[in-house]
């Protein structure tokens, strides 16, 4: 088969997957969610006026018709309206993507870097005392609830000594930049620790493979090694890695968006959690999804131009 | 021919066994993992943590000499609150492990040993699985599920099955053609004794280290849940403890945080070292580093 | 090192940033009014703004007929847009309206020429055909469902086609002169004019909500003191004065004890007293109470964690506050909190077990934990502050935590025929999913262990727990009401037989002898024989323990010394308008921070 074959078959391979996708938001949101006409109607509601409802909604439609529906908001991206604020909920991610990405991209650059770099470090010292110090380390990190970061991050840098904006946002380069400087440091201390564990362990998978092994036989120095050949080729699952997280970006943070006041997704998804709002939710899963998708296949169809041996596996 | 096989892979276990008693720090974290273990069962059948709910003093006394963690709202033990949680937590660990194991093996077994048509499928299902954001999922089944802790134990067990499920299916494709297997099959074994007998045993170690991380994954989730408000109901947990740590910490209540932080960061610290020495004792793949 | 000379660079970069963005500040002499809220604001059209949040933020842009007396209490209604009270027919049913002449609608693209036009009669009546449209379920019907003669029947004409026709005339509601407005009333409903001064009830003008559709939420074209060209769900909401807001003035008369203290020193002046309101939407306790100890926002509520902090004796502030100019602001709310019994299930509709657990329930000990020990707790239904509450009523079911309570509490409940909880199921308590209702349904279900009943607790979220008293899936559950009008029957009205779920009765409590006092009192006007069936009822939902009254809150509210004429109070909407910084005290205090 050759590579152009593979590609198509890789690219077609998306649509049933995406049907997949949908018919799991579809199951879980439209054929077990509660009824949504309660939530909208508030405390007064009467009984034929959730009817009257119900009929507007096309609630009372086959479900294959509503399935249809599902599969073709993940097209169009038309999801309607939100049931608790009526706004257009493709709006709504519009104007709350920006806010998550100016506080998710540098977060994520930023960590990613720091935590590779010392990955290898660590990597290169396996074995020892640091390196058991900085797994130590990490997992401590991790242990420690997020809110906990949040609280006193906001309260110490932000109250106390007066270095940041305690919480709020604002439109537009670089007015927003005061603003996230201490979210963006908080989430770049929660992402440290599952990051360099993670990274640590790829990095030694190719460590111990035989080809290192041969090498070290032939002499070649250690920092040779590390650099050239375990690099190098740890790469390939450390750029998967990096690039499958980036569809998720967009989410933005739940608690961070909320206790900063960013006007993000994350918080976006929250209230919606809160206040039952399905279409809100449906349509960041699908969001998220297509784009999970999207990105997973443009990685293999890169690797198997760069590297056609990858396609293979 | 299949005798000499379970020979050589009893010294792998052996071997393993061997290394891994000989890392002291490793068997250190197998006893805490223990300790937290038999506390758990202990505080389930009632011998200890049972008064939690009892008031023992004012509300919100700081930690002092019979109160080491102090009281929370309702004058109740942070001691005994934090010991309660650990059934909680280890039962979320465990049986969460336990699905995602279950499932993972049998998916993954399945795929990568029949191949074809059932392994296209389940490729296609877990490929769809992983595609949805893994939060948005979690809190999809526990809207659905309603809830309490067999919520908790689903949603977090039906949400992290994909890895393990994809690893058991690469290892089962590299084994099912080998000699040994085909022998079996020489000597009259059907599909089922192949998978079970002698394919499954060479994987084991795969699902042992997944299964201690998964432990640990889901212990810390489960304070994910609660601050979603979707966490247990009615009795303790570390996941509620810290909840309410969100309000106390004004007032300057910061034990009841403390409490619930210790204890999950030394099983979490445990489990990974631990996750780790079976690695390094498990994988073939580190063999001879 | 490259690599850290790298990362400091960046560092410092990012630091400096901050400084230069920071000197990005408004001009100092622009007063501006920062207010927190705690909720996401839904959207600003009238007929959806069924919470306080967005009740507030629609009455910043929209006006309606009648508004409450600003300096007031008890709360007293006044015309707005109106031009005097209306006058009403001999039988009570017919009211008439003049409208305020030259009153104009901000400008807006969909008027001729971009130019607002004037408020006419035909606005309201187009308005109020809008709350009452099928198709477009506002969520304010309810308060006038079954009051006005022919609206019920156009809503239900139209909820089977495919569009309301508002040309198609109501009897009840007609503009009879270009400035005339005419009410026609089915029976007598003496709370209607409260109605009128609900956002619900505002003015909206046909031609911006023709021309933009279902987007006419985003797009807030009033008559009212503040513009916002368009609503953007955010974090912010910064409105501006309305340059061409009609001549109204800060009142000069009012209650006594408000000009005591200081309210009347703006007689007079011209409205409204800010150029500026920038609404920031808080919704963590934390970071809404740092914010105004660095002087972000004007005033707060006291979170319940930092009331200890701020309010040490709980009377007076701590002397921090006080030094930097802060006072505080205390008010009762017209609101209650209470556990109710779903009256469908039979265990229920025993009297005795309900005054058991009421009794067994310490009222004082929740005040403590969960108030702060500010708020009042509840003889019965009624809120103090308006008429058929009763002062000094003691409620006898009420417990406090006493052994005498508890050893009563047992007694009934072997009365009731379950002695020592023996033969009762488990019963679950359901409440909202956050971290201090959970809270207080833990301490519910402390409270009834002490006299052997088990209770489960089962946390929802909002929507869900909404939906489950609906379709009544609950046996007991923990709730609030706050007053839509300062009237009790807003109160009684719960406990009304034919207002059970999915109407405002929840519980489904249904006595024949409170409905019969409840029908009678409902069309008649404010009197002492209204108030005594109001007593009456007010006894009745005592001794029959329909709920387990929990209290009636207050708000504790710190105020920056800046901010002049607030007081808090339970129909913030419109208020903003009456606000004034004092920018000199403002610039001497910040100082002090």
């Amino acid at each position: 088969m050759n590579i152009w074959a593979y590609i198509i078959r890789r690219l077609l391979y998306v649509i049933p997957v995406l049907l997949g996708v949908c018919l799991i938001i579809f199951v879980l949101f439209n054929l077990v969610s509660p009824d949504p006409t309660l939530i909208m109607l508030g405390k007064h509601a009467s009984v034929s006026q959730m009817e009257d409802l119900r009929r507007e909604l096309g609630l009372d439609r086959p479900w294959f018709l509503q399935y249809l529906d599902v599969v073709k908001s993940a097209f169009t991206f038309d999801f309607g309206r939100s049931w608790s604020t009526k706004q257009e909920i493709i709006e709504m991610i519009k104007a709350g993507a920006i806010p998550s990405l100016t506080l998710s991209i540098p977060a994520f650059v930023i960590s990613t870097f720091l935590s590779i770099s010392i990955s290898l470090f660590v990597a290169f010292f396996r074995g020892t005392i640091l390196d058991r110090t900085i797994v130590f380390l990490c997992v401590t990190m991790m242990s420690i609830s997020s809110l906990a970061y949040i609280l006193f991050g906001q309260w110490f840098f932000a109250f106390k000594l007066g270095l940041f904006e305690i919480s709020g946002y604002e439109f537009g380069f670089p007015y927003f930049i005061p603003y996230v400087i201490l979210p963006v440091l908080i989430w770049v201390m929660l992402g440290i620790g599952p990051d360099v564990r993670f990274y640590r362990t790829i990095i030694l998978d190719e460590i111990y493979q035989d080809y290192v092994r041969t090498a070290r036989a032939k002499g070649l120095s250690e920092n040779k090694i590390m650099f050239k050949h375990v690099l190098k080729n740890a790469m390939i699952p450390i750029i998967t890695y990096v690039i499958i997280q980036i569809p998720f970006l967009i989410l933005g943070a739940l608690l961070l968006e909320t206790f900063f006041s960013i006007p993000g997704l994350g918080g976006i998804v929250l209230s919606a959690i809160n206040s039952s709002d399905f279409p809100v939710v449906k349509a960041m899963t699908i969001l998220i999804s297509v784009a999970y998708i999207i990105f997973s296949v443009l990685t293999d169809v890169m690797y198997t131009l760069v590297d056609p041996r990858v396609r293979l596996k | 021919m299949s005798e000499t096989k379970t020979q050589k892979s009893k010294s792998l276990w052996q071997h393993a066994f061997s290394e891994l008693t000989r890392d002291k720090l490793a068997m250190l974290c197998l006893t805490v993992v223990i300790v937290y273990a038999i506390s758990a069962i202990a505080s389930a059948l009632g011998f200890i943590g049972a008064d939690w709910a009892k008031e023992v003093g004012p509300s919100y006394a700081p930690p002092s000499g019979d109160h080491i963690f102090g009281l929370d709202i309702f004058g109740r033990s942070v001691f005994d609150k934090m010991v309660k949680g650990t059934e909680v937590a280890m039962s979320i660990g465990l049986v969460t492990a336990l699905i995602s194991m279950v499932i993972g093996v049998t998916l993954g077994a399945t795929a990568g040993y029949f191949g074809g048509k059932i392994d296209e499928f389940i490729v296609w299902f877990y490929t769809t699985f992983t595609s949805i954001p893994y939060i948005m999922l979690l809190v999809a089944i526990t809207f659905i599920l309603g809830k309490g802790l067999v919520a908790i134990y689903l949603a977090l067990g039906l949400t992290s099955w994909v890895g393990l499920c994809r690893l058991i299916r690469g290892e089962v494709i590299r084994h099912k053609d080998r000699e040994y297997v085909h022998a079996a099959a020489a000597i009259g074994g059907g599909d089922f004794r192949k998978l079970f007998l002698h394919i499954l045993p060479n994987v084991l170690h795969i699902v042992i280290i997944n299964f201690s991380l998964q432990f640990q994954t889901a212990i810390k989730a489960e304070v994910i849940l609660s601050f979603l408000g979707l966490g247990v109901q009615g009795r303790p947990s570390w996941g509620t403890m810290i909840d309410d740590a969100k309000l106390e910490l004004a007032r300057g209540v910061w034990w009841q945080l403390a409490a619930a932080t210790l204890a999950m960061w030394i099983v979490v610290l445990s489990l990974n070292i631990l996750g780790d020495a079976l690695r390094d004792a498990l994988d073939p793949k580190l063999k001879g580093k | 090192m490259k690599k850290i000379k790298i990362f400091q660079t960046l560092i410092i970069g990012l630091l400096l940033a901050t400084v230069v963005s920071c000197t990005k500040k408004t001009a100092s002499n622009e007063s501006v009014l920062n207010l927190a809220v705690s909720s996401k604001v839904k959207g600003m059209d009238p007929i959806y703004s069924n919470d306080r949040y967005s009740s507030n933020e629609v009455a910043r842009v929209y006006e309606g007929l009648l508004e409450y007396h600003y300096l007031k209490r008890p709360y007293t209604l006044k015309p707005n847009l109106a031009d005097g009270m209306p006058t009403v027919s001999a039988d009570g049913l017919t009211y008439t309206f003049q409208i305020k002449k030259g009153v104009m609608f901000h400008d807006d693209a969909a008027f001729t020429n971009g130019k607002g036009r004037e408020l006419v009669a035909e606005d309201f009546v187009y308005s109020i055909k809008r709350l009452a449209d099928p198709k477009l379920q506002g969520l304010g019907y309810w308060l006038l469902d079954g009051k006005i003669i022919g609206l019920d029947e156009w809503r239900a004409k139209y909820a089977e086609l495919p569009k309301a026709d508002y040309t198609d005339e109501v009897a009840g509601l007609k503009a009879t002169g270009k400035y005339t407005l005419q009410f026609k009333l089915k029976k007598s409903f003496p709370q209607f004019l409260y109605s009128l001064a609900m956002p619900f009830t505002f003015a909206v003008a046909k031609e911006v909500v023709e021309k933009y559709g279902e987007e006419f939420l985003n797009h807030p074209v009033g008559t009212g003191p503040f513009l916002l060209p368009r609503f953007e769900q955010s974090n912010k909401i910064t409105y501006t004065k309305n340059k061409a807001f009609r001549e109204k003035k800060y009142p000069c008369d009012g209650s006594p004890e408000l000009k005591a203290q200081g309210y009347m020193a703006d007689c007079g002046k011209i409205l409204p007293l800010t150029d500026k309101i920038v609404v920031n939407i808080i919704v963590e306790s934390q970071p809404r109470w740092l914010n105004f100890q660095k002087g972000k926002v004007e005033y707060i509520s006291v979170p319940k964690d930092n009331f200890e902090a701020a309010i040490p004796d709980a009377k007076n502030l701590d002397p921090k506050f006080v030094e930097k100019g802060v006072r505080l602001s205390v008010t009762p709310s017209l609101d209650v909190t209470y556990t109710a019994y779903n009256h469908d299930k039979k265990l229920f509709n025993n009297v005795k077990l309900r005054q058991a657990m009421s009794l067994a329930y310490n009222v004082e000990e929740s005040n403590k934990l969960f108030y702060n020990n500010t708020a009042m707790p509840a003889q019965s239904v009624v809120p103090p502050g308006i008429a058929g509450h009763i002062p000094n009523y003691k409620n006898p079911y009420r417990g406090s935590g006493t052994p005498a309570n508890i050893e009563a509490a047992k007694k009934l409940l072997a009365e009731a025929g379950y002695p020592n909880g023996e033969g009762l199921p488990e019963i679950s308590y359901d409440c909202p999913s956050s971290t201090t209702s959970r809270q207080t349904g833990e301490f519910f279900k402390k409270q009834m262990a002490q006299i052997g009943i088990k209770i489960n607790v089962i946390t929802n979220p909002w929507p869900e727990l909404q939906k489950k008293i609906t379709n009544r899936n609950v046996d007991l559950y923990g709730i609030a009401w706050g007053a839509d009008y300062p009237d009790a029957e807003n109160f009684l009205q719960l406990l009304y037989g034919p207002n059970r779920s999915p109407g405002a009765n929840g519980s489904g409590y249904n006595n024949p002898e409170f409905n019969k006092l409840f029908a009678s009192s409902a069309t008649m006007q404010d009197s002492p024989e209204r108030t005594a069936l109001y007593e009456k009822m007010y006894r009745i939902a005592a001794e029959e323990m329909p709920w387990i009254y929990g209290v009636h809150r207050q708000s504790y509210t710190v105020v920056n010394g800046w901010l002049k004429n607030y007081m808090s109070t339970d129909f913030e909407a419109g208020q903003g308008s009456y606000l004034r910084i004092d920018l000199d005290q403002k610039k001497k205090l910040l100082e002090k921070f």
